[in-house]
């Protein structure tokens, strides 16, 4: 980080924003969406949850799938900021970024940054759906909330950078999401708890590092911030969550980097 | 200004596509303060070059410098001297033409102070000063061609490379682009690249260069190259050409071409000829001119086709083309 990366970074970052709200249509979806899957699953499959962990015997299903939509918004907001660079490459914007002399750091943190503004915007105001279904968490646990937002937001959007940067079309990105985006986000605990999944299904929803996002933001509503410095699922969480934001960071850096290279001039055959 | 020395490009291998070579052991520079034109045929090479120039690709060998930075080590520096016009529109549509403007201030670093008066300088060129609030998606083709140069130069490049960039645009509008071009390299002493098809454009330059397989076929002023096509140049349109052009062709010091309808002569004494062809054979001729070569005639001559061919060729090729 360097002060000359500021503008750069600002510059892109603002461009996300101000094109989200460009598209009015693309506002109200990312705001209905979320609320309406909420009211609609949760109360559909009320009568019939059971919560089988200790403690949450008392949690109804729509209190237990909140921190879930709190978690499906920020991947939507990750998704489809990144999709962008699809459209962006295709109309030759990227091109123009990459011609400048911006740095390759500023070129990824604006995007992720942007995206970030865009998902914790969307997130605050489904937070203050929290009193409604008893939820009330200190300002402590609000921050900490707040601080696992950033981190899945950055993960989610990392993570799309590099689905993204390589595609040619935006088809190919929505197959990537139907097919591997929604169900990490599916099998994190955010349908349905860990606690009683089949062995296998257990397995995969353990090593799936978005669970780990979810424990971010589900355990501050019921714990405080000092409980949960000593919370083994909360730090494991943490761990995981900075491990996979930064690795996804890192490797969306590289792949930034990576200009098209000619191949050896012995290998042309001939003239064209 | 710009020095390519020995640059070779090889697309790598593809699925059922062999690797395929680009650019040929190319030697090429483009003196400080000129305003060089790079055309040829389709395929020739001419994007590969500037993807090259613009840091979008690494060649597979030579170098190149500009204003003696090594692009391939030093492209920082050498990025911010540069400004670049792509041959597709590089404008955020959802966006104004201001915000446009901004977000390349600020990708290039430029300081608010100096980004208020090069904007102000730019406008003066341009038709632009009244629509800076409107969003870029509402703009004509032509117009948007402004912007982008308004926004190529607003970081005060010493060198604009551009692609094509007037394609697309109605003869006049062109003209009108070309010109601007003109007069602001004139103004700045800022040296400009430019691939083109259109040798109108050409005949504008300090210097042209033809590109082809990867080699050039000439560099030189346009008054130069259209020189070295003789003094002048006999264009006879029938419906036997084939037979005419057999019959000249094996006449000493005359160079003969033919297409559709038909037959380029250039040699020497042509008035002579003029006067014996319209004797002995006036039946299937429609039109005999002599002329000065132009540009394209010299183009013509070199690459031994049309541009109609060409154009036809491309679009084959690509399976469409640009509109
Ligand atoms: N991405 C690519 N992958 C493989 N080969 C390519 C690629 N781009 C261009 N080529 C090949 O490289 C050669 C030079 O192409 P280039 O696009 O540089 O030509 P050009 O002079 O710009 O042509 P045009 O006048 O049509 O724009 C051609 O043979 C082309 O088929
Ligand atoms: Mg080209």
């Amino acid at each position: 980080m360097s002060p000359s990366m500021i503008p750069p970074v600002r510059a892109l970052a603002m461009r996300e924003l101000v094109r989200f709200f460009r598209q009015p249509h693309r506002v109200v979806g990312s705001f209905a969406q979320p609320l309406l899957f909420w009211i609609f699953l949760g109360s559909g499959f009320s009568p019939a949850f059971r919560m089988a962990g200790a403690g949450m015997e008392r949690v109804s299903y729509l209190e237990y799938f909140y921190p879930g939509i709190l978690l499906m918004t920020m991947l939507f907001a990750g998704i489809f900021s990144t999709i962008t660079i699809i459209e962006d490459r295709n109309a030759g914007l990227l091109q123009e970024v990459l011609v400048s002399p911006a740095s390759r750091l500023s070129v990824v943190l604006g995007k992720t940054l942007g995206a970030m503004a865009i998902a914790l915007l969307q997130s605050l105001v489904l937070l203050a759906a929290a009193p409604f279904i008893g939820l009330t968490p200190g300002p402590g646990s609000l921050l900490m909330i707040l601080g696992g937002f950033v981190l899945a937001s950055l993960g989610f959007t990392a993570l799309g950078f590099l689905i993204a940067w390589p595609m040619e079309s935006t088809a190919g990105f929505h197959a990537v999401m139907s097919v591997f985006l929604m169900p990490l986000w599916m099998l994190s605990g955010a349908l349905f708890p860990l606690e009683g999944a089949p062995g296998w299904l257990w397995g995969l929803m353990t090593v799936n590092p978005v669970s780990h996002a979810l424990q971010l933001i589900r355990l501050p509503f019921y714990h405080s911030p000092a409980e949960l410095l000593t919370h083994s699922g909360y730090l494991t969480g943490l761990a995981v969550s900075t491990a996979w934001a930064v690795g996804c960071l890192a490797l969306a850096l590289w792949r930034v980097g990576q200009v098209e290279r000619g191949a050896d001039p012995a290998s042309a055959v001939g003239t064209p | 200004m710009v020095r390519v020395e020995q640059l070779t490009h090889v697309y790598p291998a593809r699925r059922k596509q062999p690797p395929r070579l680009a650019l040929d052991r190319l030697d090429l520079t483009v003196a400080e303060g000129t305003f060089f034109v790079l055309t040829g045929p389709n395929g020739g090479g001419k994007s590969t070059l500037f993807r090259i120039l613009c840091g979008l690709m690494r060649p597979s060998a030579g170098r190149v410098l500009i204003r003696g930075l090594d692009l391939l080590r030093e492209s920082a520096a050498a990025r911010s001297a540069m400004g670049v016009v792509f041959q597709k529109p590089a404008l955020d549509v959802h966006l104004s033409v201001e915000e446009n403007f901004k977000i390349h201030a600020d990708l290039y670093g430029v300081a608010p102070s100096d980004y208020r008066r090069r904007l102000d300088e730019g406008l003066s060129w341009t038709g632009l000063a009244d629509r800076l609030n409107h969003r870029v998606g509402s703009l004509s083709g032509g117009l948007a061609r402004q912007v982008e140069l308004v926004k190529a130069l607003l970081h005060n490049p010493s060198l604009l490379i551009m692609d094509e960039p007037s394609t697309g645009l109605d003869p006049g509008t062109r003209r009108g682009f070309v010109d601007m071009v003109r007069r602001i390299q004139r103004e700045r002493g800022m040296t400009v690249l430019m691939t083109s098809h259109i040798f109108s454009e050409a005949e504008e330059a300090d210097a042209v260069a033809i590109l082809k397989e990867g080699r050039l076929l000439a560099r030189e002023s346009p008054a130069r190259l259209r020189a070295s096509l003789g003094r002048e140049l006999l264009v006879i349109q029938t419906t036997g050409a084939a037979p005419l052009a057999a019959e000249l062709a094996v006449r000493p010091g005359l160079k003969v071409q033919t297409r559709e309808g038909e037959v380029r002569v250039e040699g020497p004494d042509m008035t002579a000829l003029v006067q014996e062809i319209f004797l002995n054979r006036p039946e299937g001729i429609r039109a005999i001119s002599l002329k000065e070569p132009s540009l394209e005639d010299v183009y013509i001559h070199l690459t031994g086709r049309s541009l109609e061919q060409e154009e036809s060729e491309g679009t084959r090729l690509s399976g469409g083309g640009a509109p």
